[in-house]
């Protein structure tokens, strides 16, 4: 039971929180407070015009009486009748007119007034302005609104006589009174209206969004193709389409990316092992002389070698990515080590008949970077540089700083990169020569390496190329300060 | 010197065993952390050669446990991990060095080498070796009494085979020593410098002294 209750309540809790709920509520409350705003403005409207004509009445009848007393004083026949007569023939709206002299003795007044009105002696009070009217209790409970003047009799005036006129309006509250039935009929019927007609245009407009949302579900690894159709939906929907569809572009993209990387890392992991293992297998079959058993063995070693040397080069990619890598940034010579990573492969250049040299341009170069990873940076963009360069070419090293971004830079007289490759360079296993890239050593890792270390440095690698004329690159890294 | 190899990978336990036997130690082998942990307390081994992940009792717990019972003998970690935060864990354990599987046999060995003859390096002047003689302090190197011209890089590279000699240097290692490059690029860089150190330390000279160890580095030994 308890349970229940609370189970209950938490499901209203949760519903409450939903945005159907508070559209639907959204709409119910403005709805109401409409519609009453409106109904109560009417009724302050009809109040006061039915006390307006109420009064404009007898404002008419104390102008008649006034007339009357001031042009015929002695035509008490005439009087009597539009005082005691006139009325009487009435059934609604019934009024009552009282004539009382100076000293407030009544001379002449509507029959059955006396039992209706117990007007007090105070409304015998001359009063200053005669339009005053006032609402008043009669004796039954019949609602009553009257008006007392003193007016001048005869012309010249001799004595003033105080008029009294009081008018039912019993009819009227009447009117009123139905008008409130009605106001809170309409006000129970738009409590009982509003809130469906509300849920049911929140539940309009809500059902594309969990159209979509039911398309996003069910939309996992194995069928990251599926879409949303744009079509058939409000604007801002089809623009929330547009933009979760364009997601989905890019973890599609990702995704192909990751599973071709694993492809491509199985076959890179394949073809050491088949070596490994297609050598030992062969010499194993028979016996052979200690020189072919060493020239297997060290051919293992060999495989072995370059094996480790990719799971070496992965392990540092993917801790590259990692969130919480550091840089040990320490404050170094660009110049310095520019010139130690031309020193390193002197030989290898002189070798291959190419020029290496290395310069920063103007003054030194001095930031604060991570220095094995720049080193590591520049030195596999050389190695690439001088494997891509024939004899007779150069490679040029430089560097400079310019708006606190500095710009390290390899450019070579090599062989190039057709321009449909060089988006790619910087993939991971992309080699733009299959076929020979395999014998010339590298895991096909060396840019990404260069990539993931400017990513880390929060610079960024920029590649230009032209077949046959050579190929720079540009290593933009931003230095704080 | 005897060393505990404590690693429960059979294959590898076998080969650090011969390798070592071979390289001159005695060794024991034991093949789970509470079986090690319960030798090396007993035996004084002058080195441990501690896997990581172990079953029974992991290396960590190995090497807290073992300091905590007193025994100094030296340690060295070997791992499949390759994390920053793991290799300062295990020096911060007590642990006096550390290798990252997969690694060069010949890695291992300069690393224990250089562990079991730690302290003060008696300061050499002349390194000698057949007939090639080395003055660190005049930065000059002959053979057979004929002055070689080398270039300072030469020179370095020189004196690191010498100086080590008998051991297999890697690629990488040379690499670092001599060029102070911290990674393994194109390693065929260093193949053309020791082939150029050669024609000028070997070639005019009847007996060879730089020895390739195929897959595995370079070695200064006298033949014979």
């Amino acid at each position: 039971m308890s349970w229940s209750a609370s189970n209950s309540v938490a499901r209203i809790g949760r519903w409450s929180k939903t945005l159907a709920f508070r559209l639907t509520a959204g709409y119910a409350i403005s709805g109401l407070l409409t519609v009453f705003f409106a109904t109560a403005g009417l009724y302050l409207v009809l109040v006061t015009e039915l006390e307006r004509s109420t009064d404009l009445f007898l404002a008419d009848k104390l102008n008649v009486l006034r007339t009357m007393l001031r042009e015929r004083p002695n035509d008490l026949d005439a009087l009597r009748e539009e005082v005691e007569l006139e009325s009487a023939a009435r059934r609604y709206e019934q009024f009552y007119i009282r004539l009382l002299d100076e000293k407030g003795t009544p001379l002449m007044e509507t029959p059955g007034m006396a039992e209706q009105l117990d007007m007090p002696q105070s409304m015998a009070q001359p009063r200053a302005r005669f339009d005053h009217a006032a609402a008043m209790g009669g004796r039954q409970g019949r609602p009553f609104r009257v008006i007392s003047a003193a007016v001048p009799v005869g012309s010249p005036p001799e004595k003033s006589d105080i008029i009294q006129i009081a008018v039912d309006v019993s009819q009227k509250e009447e009117l009123l009174a139905r008008y409130r039935h009605w106001f809170a009929a309409i006000m129970l019927g738009t409590l009982a209206v509003f809130p469906v007609a509300g849920y049911q245009i929140a539940r309009r407009g809500i059902r594309p969004v969990e159209e979509m949302a039911t398309t996003a579900r069910h939309i996992s690894s194995s069928n990251l193709h599926e879409r949303i159709l744009p079509e058939g939906y409000p604007f801002e929907l089809a623009s929330l389409a547009d933009t979760f569809n364009k997601m989905l572009d890019r973890l599609e993209d990702s995704f192909e990316r990751i599973s071709r990387f694993s492809a491509d890392i199985a076959h890179d992991l394949r073809t050491p092992v088949n070596n490994i293992r297609g050598e030992a297998e062969v010499a194993l079959a028979r016996a052979r002389t200690i020189e072919e058993y060493r020239d297997v063995l060290e051919s293992c070693l060999e495989e072995s070698v370059r094996l480790s040397d990719l799971i070496g080069d992965l392990l540092f990619l993917a801790r590259a990515e990692s969130p919480l890598t550091l840089l040990h940034r320490a404050r170094i010579d660009v110049g310095e080590l520019l010139s130690s990573i031309r020193d390193y492969y002197e030989a290898s250049a002189a070798e291959g008949g190419v020029s290496l040299t290395a310069s920063t341009g103007g003054g030194p170069v001095i930031a604060e970077l991570d220095r094995q990873l720049i080193q590591r940076a520049v030195g596999n963009l050389v190695g690439n540089a001088l494997a891509h360069t024939p004899p007779g070419g150069k490679v040029v090293l430089g560097a400079n700083t310019e708006d606190s971004v500095i710009r390290i830079e390899v450019s070579d007289t090599g062989v190039g990169i057709p321009p449909d490759a060089l988006p790619k360079v910087f993939d991971r296993f992309y080699r733009v020569d299959t076929s020979r890239s395999h014998a010339s050593g590298g895991t096909g890792l060396g840019l990404a390496i260069v990539q993931s270390i400017m990513t880390l440095h929060k610079g960024h690698a920029e590649i230009a190329s032209q077949l046959g004329q050579g190929t720079r690159v540009i290593l933009h890294i931003p230095v704080s300060r | 010197m005897k060393i505990l190899v404590i690693e429960d990978e059979i294959k590898t336990a076998k080969f650090l065993k011969r390798g070592l036997n071979e390289a001159g130690f005695v060794v024991d082998v034991a093949s789970d952390g509470l079986q090690g942990l319960h030798l090396a307390r007993e035996v004084d081994f002058d080195l441990l050669i501690l896997d990581v992940m172990l079953p029974g009792l992991d290396g960590w717990g190995v090497l807290t446990r073992l300091r905590e019972s007193g025994r100094r003998s030296l340690v060295l970690l070997l791992t499949a991990r390759d994390a920053v935060h793991e290799r300062v864990r295990g020096l911060e354990l007590g642990a006096d060095d550390y290798l990252v599987k997969p690694f060069a046999f010949s890695e291992l060995l300069a690393r224990i080498r250089s562990l079991l003859r730690r302290g003060p390096a008696r300061p050499q002047e002349v390194i000698r070796m057949a007939d090639l003689e080395i003055d660190l302090l005049r930065q000059r190197a002959t053979r057979n009494g004929h002055r070689l011209d080398l270039t300072s890089k030469e020179f370095l590279l020189l004196t690191l085979l010498a100086r080590r000699a008998g051991e297999v240097l890697s690629r990488t290692l040379i690499a670092e020593a001599v060029w102070d490059m911290n990674f393994d690029s194109d390693t065929n860089v260093v193949d053309v410098n020791v082939r150029r150190l050669r024609a000028k330390v070997d070639e005019p000279f009847p007996m060879k002294l730089i020895r390739t160890v195929r897959g595995a580095g370079y070695v200064m030994e006298c033949e014979q």
